[in-house]
């Protein structure tokens, strides 16, 4: 068996769920209504966030509850390297005069703000990925606070807990959808990679892959780089689909949502992740719409507010009691093939159950 | 010709001594032996040859260097493989990628990797696993694949832990069989630790044996069975006493 071999086995995984965003940017396209529009590329943003989150959770086992601070660090990069300098000197008048002139396009920003983000996951990493269990896990929440803390009080750079406005705000859905279908391609590289297949092993049985020869703090420490560096290129492009930045749009409420896509769908499958996604989004997009009033006759109905965040908890509840790998578990969308006498598929190995 | 040797390794839990000044050595090619009743402390000294467990005094030695301070996945760097009781195979992936993962870990690529955990599997005979999930394991296939998983990249030593655990008598028959082949066509020098004491009186010279943390006999198999500290030992009786362990043990292998 060559690599050439282990391309050809999962390249339909990775190829199948682009296809399904493109299908989705399409529809989007062809409705041509301005809400949908943004509702598909708040789609294809949580895609970024939920496929990121899975390079690290997924493989390692891991849960993060820290990782939208990667986000955060993205979309203050933005902040920084977007909005034209005369509004910047007004909002973060700390900033250094070589970033103050700065105006790049939005792409060099994404880029950008996932490789500050990579570094900051490498500094955090260095020490959390010592970490194992529930210990790392509430570690990286503690990441999440001060990462909050630091950008809500620093003023001068960052002007605190305001919003910064002036990014120039992208409406059409297609970088979304490139950077969706890179984060996929991403994570599909990684989860067949020696790298990807080692941390699987740790996850599975710790002492044994230590005696095998994995280093465990090493192995996660890859998967959280990477998996912090595709979060800061959505946190970037978050910050360009509605203009602004503040602390609080990178925290709790994001990290919720993206944790109970990736466990809905499935946290060891990529497959899953853009699954729980695209389901969960469909559930809170109709929410919305009831909770705005739906005209039924002479009556209007609509739901209290509220219902939409209840109604994503009662999903997660309901998965765990009854399909606790989520609703992928442990395999991959593929094409039909046979199964003897092959091995798996990227990441086809589900959470401990 | 490598040699891996425990110099006076002492292991304290909390004050409690679990090791005593244990001295052994394994030679490329040897099979030794490790017995001892239930808390005798080898699965202690396993972990204390593969970096799992910190010895409190004494040190472990990889031809006569010391180990000092190394971490299990730097010990197994250095050649030193081992098994667990239980098999302890990453369940969720199959057979193949649990050798494939001493291959990429040890810094092969996966195409290597897994040429070389097909070739370990055809030398085991167990090739029509290769696609089988390890977690829908039969007992006796478990322990084999966990085997073979610890011989990729060629290690100088193996270090089995109850390997025999469970199996029927056919079973641990081709177990034996297997240890000598590793010995001897690999060259490997393997450490056996394992309560069926026919198996190693069969296979295994010389054989240590340990109580409460010391070791208390070391000789080849026919020393050992005659031995009166270790009659005392298991059955805590006189040397005129039927000793059925050693009884029942070799007609097992025979």
């Amino acid at each position: 068996m060559t690599r050439g071999t282990i391309l050809r086995r999962t390249i339909a995984t990775p190829l199948i769920l682009s296809a399904l965003l493109v299908a989705i940017a399409v529809l989007a396209f062809a409705v041509g209504s301005r809400p949908f529009n943004q509702t598909v590329i708040d789609l294809f943003l949580m895609v970024i966030f939920v496929v990121g989150l899975q390079v690290f959770v997924g493989n390692s086992g891991v849960i993060s509850f820290g990782h939208i601070a990667f986000a955060c660090l993205g979309g203050y990069v933005a902040a920084w390297t977007t909005i034209k300098p005369v509004l910047k000197s007004a909002a973060m008048p700390g900033l250094p005069d070589w970033l103050m002139g700065l105006e790049i396009p939005f792409w060099a920003a994404a880029i950008a703000g996932a490789l500050w983000a990579a570094l900051w996951a490498g500094l955090f990493g260095a020490i959390l990925m010592r970490l194992s269990g529930i210990a790392a896990s509430i570690a990286t929440f503690a990441m999440l606070a001060m990462v909050n803390a630091i950008y809500s009080n620093w003023t001068s750079v960052t002007a605190a807990t305001s919003s910064v406005v002036g990014i120039p705000i992208l409406r059409t859905t297609w970088p979304y959808l490139a950077a969706a279908v890179i984060a996929i391609f991403i994570a599909w590289a990684y989860a067949i990679s020696r790298h990807g297949l080692a941390l699987r092993a740790a996850r599975d049985e710790p002492t044994a892959a230590a005696a095998s020869g994995v280093n465990i703090p090493r192995a996660r420490f890859i998967a959280f780089v990477l998996s912090g560096a595709v979060m800061g290129m959505g946190g970037a492009l978050y910050a360009h689909s509605i203009g602004l930045v503040t602390p609080d749009t990178y925290y709790l409420g994001l990290t919720f949502t993206t944790l109970s896509m990736l466990v809905v769908g499935g946290m060891g499958s990529l497959s899953g992740a853009v699954l729980g996604v695209v389901i969960l989004s469909a559930l809170i997009q109709g929410l919305r719409w009831l909770e705005a009033g739906v005209q039924i006759g002479n009556s209007t109905f609509a739901l209290p507010g509220g219902v939409q965040e209840i109604g994503l908890g009662v999903v997660m509840i309901l998965i765990l009691m009854f399909r606790p790998a989520g609703i992928m578990g442990n395999s991959e969308l593929s094409l039909p093939r046979r199964r003897r006498g092959g091995a798996e598929n990227p990441g086809q190995t589900g959470p401990n159950t | 010709m490598s040699e891996l040797g425990a110099d006076g390794v002492s292991v304290a839990f909390a004050g409690l001594k679990a090791l005593s000044e244990v001295t052994l050595r394994v030679a490329s090619g040897q099979i030794v032996g490790l017995i001892g009743p239930n808390g005798a402390g080898k699965t202690t000294l396993v972990n204390a040859l593969t970096g799992f467990q910190p010895v409190t005094a004494g040190a472990v030695t990889l031809d006569g260097a010391p180990l000092a301070g190394l971490r299990p996945h730097e010990v197994r760097c250095k050649g030193i493989a081992r098994t667990f009781q239980g098999g302890r195979l990453f369940r969720d992936l199959p057979v193949i990628d649990n050798l494939e993962v001493t291959g990429v870990a040890l810094g092969l690529s996966r195409a290597a990797a897994i040429a070389e955990a097909e070739q370990m599997l055809a030398w085991m005979g167990i090739s029509h696993l290769a696609g089988r999930i390890a977690g829908t394991l039969p007992y006796t296939d478990e322990r084999r694949v966990a085997i073979g998983r610890a011989l990729i990249r060629a290690p100088a030593f193996l270090l089995l832990d109850e390997p025999a655990a469970g199996m029927s008598a056919p079973e641990a028959a081709d177990l034996s069989a297997l240890i000598r082949r590793i010995a001897g066509e690999r060259g490997i020098g393997v450490l056996l630790i394992e309560h069926n004491v026919g198996l190693v009186l069969g296979l295994c010279d010389p054989i240590v044996v340990l109580d409460s943390g010391a070791v208390i006999e070391t000789g080849p198999p026919a020393a050992i069975k005659a031995s009166e500290k270790v009659r005392h030992a298991y059955m805590g009786t006189a040397a005129d006493t039927d000793l059925p362990v050693l009884e029942s043990g070799l007609e097992v292998l025979e």
